[in-house]
Order: structure tokens, then C-alpha cells, then sequence
């Protein structure tokens, strides 16, 4: 840089006005980005908040709602988001390089990765949308009675069994409202845990709340059981809903950036566009690793053959 | 001094060098402006446009209690006018006034920067302000919001039949612009210092900026987050603060505190950052423990957001979160009271000058006193149950939040306006408006602490009869604060046509803003300045040649 320092008119490429050197714009954008991310780890820590201030009262009720997502698609995304984790790491590995077709691939692939985690979300959503999950009455599929009975074969391995023994059908739902399948095999036997453990009494593992939450004058109650793992699909919209937001924000970024790729505006000089868009991709997927098991895993082992 | 443009007796007597203000006249040349400059001009008429809003209602609401009987509004309005007024004056007015305004105008010149680090990022901010503040101007004309600004559920989610959702959206969306201004003032402390500058040289103004954006960057994410499951929830109308559902109200609150409660000190930080300026320079005298109050800035940052519960005492929270926010209330009085001892000892045996924007800072540490010293009436977890939700507290936080915020940013607007604009005030109408503002604040909010000790509670249209002679107090004292707060629209117009021209250092105070034009130019300094001096340096140290600079004050003052 020292032939450039008497040359007033000399603007290195990508040098922001406000900024004397490559150096000090570098240093800038880096800290403003992990700042950001801190306060995205506010925005998504207020969320997860609430989601453990309620799997804290209500542990049945939420690991219902996790019974009802399907561990498969959960962990094929997370399977995938690692994946693109890596190819924005070499992005920002072959930018520094300046090594333009690498860049533009590895990008390529990160945001083929980052489709692909969105349409399996679509998969899973859509399945929500036809069995009744969607937390908001009105907002589900319409089933009459007697409609779609072939439809239960495709469902998730608990219920494909359950269709086979011909005990169970699609339910009705002719108004498009919540439910759980209370008499499935996803809910029976919590639901049988949950009645013996009320009937320890104080010995038993039900929270106070849960106490209160799930009965009725001594009775379960399972409109009131629904009631909370509809809170648990309201978090969990929310959750991912936001997360798939991200996720399309982040997209969103990798188009721009695989333009500039395109154009071979990054070298070992100027390269952060790359490295700040990649700290952001690596927090998208980091947020990812720890909504899967909170939301997926937990709870699963009251069906597992674990026990109690 | 090579470094100090506004010392270098050449450039006096040439043409007026092209300024911030005169670089293009055009509107897209102010709309699709990177100058930080200009944007703290903009925000400065958008945040007084949203002041005066808030302002109409305050006066709806001392009309409307200057007779027991409600009168003049029924109850169902007078929640809306109440509402609007909170919502108008802490989101639009409070937040953004000294940060966005002084901190957006000052901070790069005060540690010899060009410009914000995130120029474009920074004129989104603004942006995003001004959309915010059409949902909520929206919300106003369509028939407003009635749940109190502090929007509880399930209220707000399930029976007011107001405008919650366009508010919320505009309380969501502002949250962007102050978190995007917060991390702009970050990075920009960080990274753009001019050489010399270490951080214990820096003014204690950008101090308490640095302190209030990060309470800005790690607590407005968590209102946004509350904000918008409450518009879900209205949407949806299931949700977790619904108790129907086993949802949790209380949860609600907590969230809204979490970011509610350091919020005032978002909005008193920087208060106490133009305090800090005003009395060391108006003192000509180097501040008294320059690192207590640089850091105390920071202890009340972290602190702050460890004391939200006791905005809850009475709400259902557990009695012993009581006793540990209550403790964690009265740990975090401390560094507020380091720096009041700070500035006091500053002004001791200082030179002291009662410009206009001294009185404004003398009336700071006199109303914040009685502010901060009430608050610890309602942080002690006993007598709280007595004085929640009485004319107690409403009188305690407009003592800190007019009587600490506004008072600091009336005393910094006039301070800086010489530099903002190049042009001096009239001193007369300046000390006239301060002594108004300060006579009529304790006239209003005086009275309204007796009258909640005696039982008068907040957010009623009418009040039984034997309260009135007080309530008349109140409403004849914002009459004068109106007057008070009126008048500066005025004679600061004024100044821009008429007024004297203020040169580069009217008061011949050491910072670094002084020592560059008046206005600035668009990248602050002609050179970047190298600094050697201290803060607060009135000394031969402080780089300045007094003498030269007096000098050029006479040339300029013989020029026009």
C-alpha cells in the first residue's frame, strides 16, 4: 500500500468513504456482525424463554407435541444444515484464495442446501396442515367424516401401524380445529402415564401445574391436555416459522453474494462481504442445533420402550 | 495546531467553506444522505414532531384532571389519551431523542471520525423510525390504542377492542432503528477513534453511549420478540399468556420488563452523558473521576437489566424474586449516585458560567436527585404495596425520565445548536425557557407526589373531591412547562434566520467538536485530528492555543 499513500485520488476497491483502510473496514463489519448476532441470540433467547418456561409446567403435555413431529425430517435437516455450514466455511476458505469457480459452486451448493432444509420444512408444515396441528382452530385441513381414509397410510410409522390394524382413521375434522389423536398410539400411553402418576399423588413426577392443567374435578381432561400441546405447536410454529425466516433472509444474502462472486469481487484483500455473510449462515444453522432436539427429541423416550 | 481547523487563523477571513448543511440543496440530496450529520438533523424534526403529538396529549390529560368529575373526556378516551401519550413520548420521543439527535450529530466528532461507521445502515435507521411512526400515526387517527402503554395481557390480546396491532407493529418495527443505532454506535467507538484517541480520552458522553447501545443491542431484541407473540396471539387468539389455554400472563410481564426496565436507561444514560459535558466545560474544570463515571455508565447497563421485577411486585411474582430485586433495585442506585457525587465535586471551587444549557444541567442534577431518590421509596419492597400504581410513581418517573431526560436534552440541544447549526440563540429567551421549564416541572409533578402518598391512583379520568386543590397545582404547573418547552421552537427558529453567528468555539471549550467549523463539514474535520490531550482538558495541555482563539473570536465577531 505504501505507492498508494501520496495519492489522494487512489480508492482501493470496496473501501467504504468513512473507512481509511481495508484494515479498519474489516475490523468494523466483523464486530458489527457478531454484535448483530448477539442481539439475534436476545431475539431467538426471549423465544426459547417461553418455550422452557412452559415445557418446565406442562413436560407431558410438550413431549405429546413432540411425539407428533417426526424425528426423520428433523434430523435430515440438521444433516443438511451441517453440510452447508461446511461448504460457507470453504466459500470463505476459497474467497480468501480468490479462487472465483470454487467460490461460485461452494456457494451454489450452500444455497441448494439451504433450499432443501426449506422444503423439507414445507413437508413437515403441510403434514401439520392435514392432521390437524396447526395450533389456530380454523386454520387446518377440512376432513369429513369418511373422507381421505387411504390418506392414513402415508403417515408417520406410529399411526401407519395403527392403520393397519384398522383401528383408527383419519379423524374428522370438519372444521379445520386442533386435535391430537387421543386414542393413537403417539398420545395413549402418555396419557396412561400421566392418570398413574396423578394417582401417586405427591410421589408422582407431575408438575403442579400439570396437576391443575390436565384435570377436571379429578378426571383427565383431555381438552385441557389438548390445550397445552397446542401451546407446544404455537411455540414450535414460531420457533421454526422465524428460524425459516432466517433461513430465507440468509438465502436472500447468498444470492447477492454469489453475484459479487460471480463478478470475482473477492480476493485475500477484500473478502468480508464472505466471511460476515458466513458468520451469519453459521448462526442460522447453530440456532437450528438447538431447536432440533428441544423440539424434536425431547420426551420421546415415554414411547421408546424407556419408561418413565 | 494543525490538527485543529477551527484554530487555524488563515481560514478566518476566507469565503465560508462549504458545510454539511450547504453540501447540495436538493431533497434526495437530504433523503439519500449518508452524512450522519443530516440524519441527526432529520430525526431531530421527526423525534420534535412526535414530542409536540405527545405533548397535546399531556395537556388533554391536565385539563381533563383539573376537575374531579371526568368531564371533558369519558374514562374510555381518557385510557386512549393516557396510552397514546406513553406510547408516543417513550417509543418516539424518549428512545431516540438524545441518541439518535445529539449521539448520531456528536459521536463521530467527538473522536475525530468521518462519518458513523455504517453510514447506509445508519439512514435506515431513520427510515425504519419513520415507519414505525406511521403505523403508530395510523393507529392514532383510526381511533387509537387503550391498553396502556405497557400493553398487558390478556387485555390486550383478548378484550380491548383498540388498535393494539398497529401499535405493537410500530413498537416492533422501532425496535430495529434504535438496535441498528446502538450497533452503529458500537462499532463505531471501536473502530473509528482517530489516532490518540484511546478510550479514557474519550468524551464521558460517548461513554454513556457506548453503555445505552448496549442495553439497546441486548435488550430491544427482547420486546420485539414480546411484541410480536403478542400481535400473534391477538391474531390467532391462542397463545402462551393466555390463561385459558395455561398460559401464563405474569410470563408476559416479565419479558415486557426485561426490555422495559433497562429501557429507561436507555432513555437516561445519555442524559447523563450531556450532563457530564455541560458541567465539566460550564465548570471549566477537569471532570471529578473520570473513570467512576465511565464506568458506572456501564455498571448501570449491566445492573439495569437484573431489576426488572420490580415492576411486579404486586402482580403475582413470587415473594422472594421480590427480595432480590428489591436488594438488586437499591445496588443499582449506586452508580447513579457515584456520578451525581462526581459532578458535584466537579463544580467545586470550578469556574462556573450560568449559561443556558448550565441551568438545564443544574436542574438535572436537582429533579434526577429527587427522581432516583424516589425510586428507592418504590423499589423498598414494603412500602411499594402502599404507593404501586398511585400518582406517586407517575410523579417518580417524569422527575427521571423530564425532569433527568428531557432537561439533559433541552441543556445538550442548546450547547450543541451552535455547532448543528452556526448560529447563536438568543441567551436572554434561553435562560428565560430554562427557569420556565424548571418552575413549572416541580410545579406539575411536585404536588403529584402528595397526592399519590394520599392515595390518588394513576390512569383515572376523575378523583374524589378533596384531591383538587393539588390537581389544580398540576395542571396551572404544565401550563408553564408548556410555556417553557414552547418557547425554545421559537426562538431556536428564530436563530436560524436572525441569529448571531456562533463561530467555531463560542465557548471556548476544549472537545474535539470545537475544534472543527461551525456547522462541520461533511467528513467533520478538513484533516483527521491527532489528539494529545486528556479529556476535559482546559488547560495549556489540551493542544489549544487560547490566545489565537480568542483572537479569531473578535475577528469573527467584527466580521458581521
Amino acid at each position: 500500500m505504501a505507492e498508494h499513500k501520496h495519492d489522494e485520488h487512489y480508492h482501493p476497491p470496496g473501501l467504504q468513504h468513512q473507512f481509511d483502510d481495508m484494515e479498519q473496514q474489516m475490523d468494523s463489519v466483523t464486530i458489527g456482525m457478531w454484535i448483530f448476532l448477539a442481539q439475534e441470540i436476545m431475539f431467538f433467547g426471549g423465544l426459547l424463554t417461553a418455550y422452557l418456561v412452559f415445557r418446565s409446567k406442562y413436560p407431558m403435555a410438550f413431549a405429546a407435541g413432540s411425539n407428533h413431529l417426526d424425528p426423520f425430517w428433523g434430523g435430515l435437516n440438521t444433516l443438511v444444515l451441517i453440510v452447508s455450514s461446511l461448504t460457507m466455511a470453504l466459500t470463505v476458505y476459497f474467497a480468501q484464495k480468490g479462487n472465483r469457480n470454487m467460490q461460485v459452486i461452494l456457494i451454489l451448493l450452500t444455497m441448494f442446501f439451504g433450499a432443501v432444509f426449506l422444503g423439507v420444512k414445507a413437508i413437515e408444515y403441510t403434514g401439520k396442515y392435514d392432521h390437524g396441528q396447526i395450533p389456530v382452530n380454523g386454520w387446518n385441513k377440512v376432513v369429513k367424516e369418511g373422507e381421505h381414509k387411504e390418506e392414513a397410510a402415508l403417515r408417520l410409522p406410529f399411526e401407519v401401524k395403527a392403520s393397519a390394524a384398522g383401528s383408527e382413521a383419519v379423524h374428522p375434522n370438519p372444521r379445520g380445529d386442533f386435535h391430537i389423536l387421543n386414542d393413537s398410539e403417539e398420545v395413549k400411553p402418555l396419557i396412561e402415564i400421566i392418570v398413574e402418576q396423578k394417582n401417586l399423588g405427591e410421589k408422582g413426577f407431575l408438575t403442579e401445574s400439570e396437576m391443575v392443567g390436565y384435570f377436571s374435578e379429578g378426571e383427565f381432561d383431555l381438552v385441557k391436555f389438548t390445550q397445552k400441546v397446542q401451546l407446544f405447536f404455537w411455540i414450535y410454529f414460531i420457533l421454526t416459522g422465524l428460524h425459516a425466516l432466517h433461513m430465507i433472509v440468509g438465502l436472500g444474502i447468498m444470492t447477492w453474494l454469489l453475484y459479487k462472486a460471480w463478478l470475482g469481487s473477492f480476493s485475500a484483500y477484500y473478502y468480508s462481504p464472505v466471511e460476515i455473510s458466513g458468520l451469519y449462515w453459521h448462526f442460522v444453522d447453530i440456532v437450528w442445533i438447538f431447536l432440533f432436539p428441544l423440539l424434536y427429541l425431547l420426551g420421546r423416550h415415554f414411547l421408546a420402550g424407556g419408561g418413565h | 495546531m494543525d490538527n485543529a481547523d477551527a484554530m487555524n487563523l488563515e481560514g478566518a477571513g476566507a469565503e465560508p467553506k462549504v458545510n454539511y448543511l450547504t453540501n447540495g440543496f436538493s431533497l434526495r440530496s437530504w433523503l439519500l444522505t449518508k452524512d450522519h450529520k443530516r440524519i441527526a438533523i432529520m430525526y431531530l424534526i421527526s423525534v420534535s414532531f412526535f414530542f409536540f403529538i405527545g405533548g397535546l396529549y399531556a395537556a388533554t390529560i391536565r385539563l381533563e384532571l383539573l376537575t374531579p368529575a371526568s368531564d371533558l373526556l369519558e374514562s374510555g378516551t381518557y385510557n386512549k389519551v393516557f396510552t397514546q401519550h406513553g406510547i408516543i413520548m417513550i417509543f418516539l420521543f424518549l428512545i431516540p431523542a438524545i441518541p439518535a439527535i445529539l449521539g448520531n450529530f456528536l459521536i463521530p466528532i467527538m473522536i475525530g471520525a468521518k462519518d458513523l461507521a455504517f453510514p447506509r445502515i445508519n439512514l435506515l435507521s431513520l427510515y425504519i423510525y419513520w415507519i414505525a411512526g406511521a403505523f403508530v400515526l395510523y393507529a392514532l387517527l383510526q381511533g387509537g390504542v387503550d391498553t396502556g402503554w405497557t400493553f398487558y395481557t390478556p387485555y390486550s390480546t383478548t378484550f380491548s377492542n383498540s388498535y393494539v396491532m398497529a401499535v405493537g407493529l410500530g413498537v416492533f418495527i422501532n425496535g430495529f432503528s434504535s438496535i441498528l443505532t446502538g450497533l452503529n454506535f458500537i462499532v463505531t467507538v471501536h473502530t473509528m477513534r482517530a489516532p490518540g484517541m484511546t478510550w479514557f480520552r474519550m468524551p464521558l458522553f460517548v461513554w454513556a453511549h457506548y453503555a445505552t447501545s448496549l442495553v439497546m443491542m441486548l435488550g430491544t431484541p427482547v420486546i420485539a420478540i414480546t411484541v410480536l407473540l403478542l400481535a400473534i396471539e391477538r391474531f390467532t387468539q391462542v397463545g402462551i399468556f393466555d390463561p385459558a389455554y395455561g398460559g401464563d400472563p405474569i410470563l408476559f410481564q416479565h419479558m415486557f420488563w426485561f426490555y422495559s426496565h433497562p429501557a429507561v436507561y436507555i432513555m437516561i444514560l445519555p442524559g447523563m452523558g450531556v450532563v457530564s459535558e455541560l458541567i465539566s466545560n460550564f465548570a471549566r474544570k477537569k471532570i471529578f473521576g473520570y473513570e467512576f463515571i465511565a464506568f458506572s455508565s456501564i455498571a448501570i447497563a449491566v445492573f439495569g437489566f437484573l431489576v426488572w421485577g420490580h415492576h411486579m411486585f404486586v402482580s403475582g411474582q413470587s415473594i422472594y424474586a421480590g427480595l432480590v430485586f428489591s436488594f438488586l433495585t437499591m445496588v443499582v442506585a449506586v452508580p447513579s449516585a457515584i456520578k451525581m457525587f462526581n459532578w458535584t465535586a466537579t463544580l467545586y471551587k470550578g469556574s462556573i458560567s450560568y449559561d443556558t444549557p448550565m441551568l438545564y444541567a443544574l436542574g438535572f442534577m436537582g429533579l434526577f436527585l429527587i427522581g432516583g431518590l424516589t425510586g428507592l421509596f418504590l423499589g423498598s419492597i414494603g412500602l411499594t404495596v402502599h404507593l404501586t400504581d398511585t400518582y406517586f410513581i407517575v410523579a417518580h418517573f417524569h422527575y427521571v425520565m423530564v425532569g433527568g431526560q428531557v432537561i439533559a436534552y433541552l441543556g445538550g440541544l442548546h450547547y450543541w445548536w451552535p455547532k448543528m447549526t452556526g448560529k447563536m440563540y438568543s441567551e436572554f429567551w434561553g435562560r428565560i425557557s430554562a427557569m420556565l421549564v424548571f418552575i413549572g416541572f416541580n410545579l406539575t409533578f411536585f404536588p403529584q407526589f402528595i397526592l399519590g402518598y394520599q392515595g390518588m391512583p394513576r390512569r383515572y379520568a376523575s378523583y374524589p373531591e378533596e384531591l383538587q386543590v393539588l390537581n389544580v397545582f398540576s395542571t396551572a404547573g404544565a401550563s408553564v412547562l408548556g410555556l417553557g418547552m414552547l418557547l425554545p421552537l421559537i426562538y431556536l427558529a428564530h436563530s436560524l434566520v436572525r441569529g448571531k453567528n456562533a463561530g467555531d468555539n463560542p465557548y471556548m471549550h476544549p472537545g474535539l467538536e470545537w475544534r472543527t467549523s461551525s456547522p462541520p463539514p461533511t467528513f467533520n474535520f478538513e484533516k483527521t485530528p491527532v489528539v494529545t490531550w486528556e479529556a476535559y482538558e482546559f488547560g495549556p495541555d489540551s493542544g489549544m492555543d487560547l490566545e489565537a482563539a480568542k483572537r479569531r473570536e473578535e475577528l469573527e465577531s467584527t466580521r458581521y
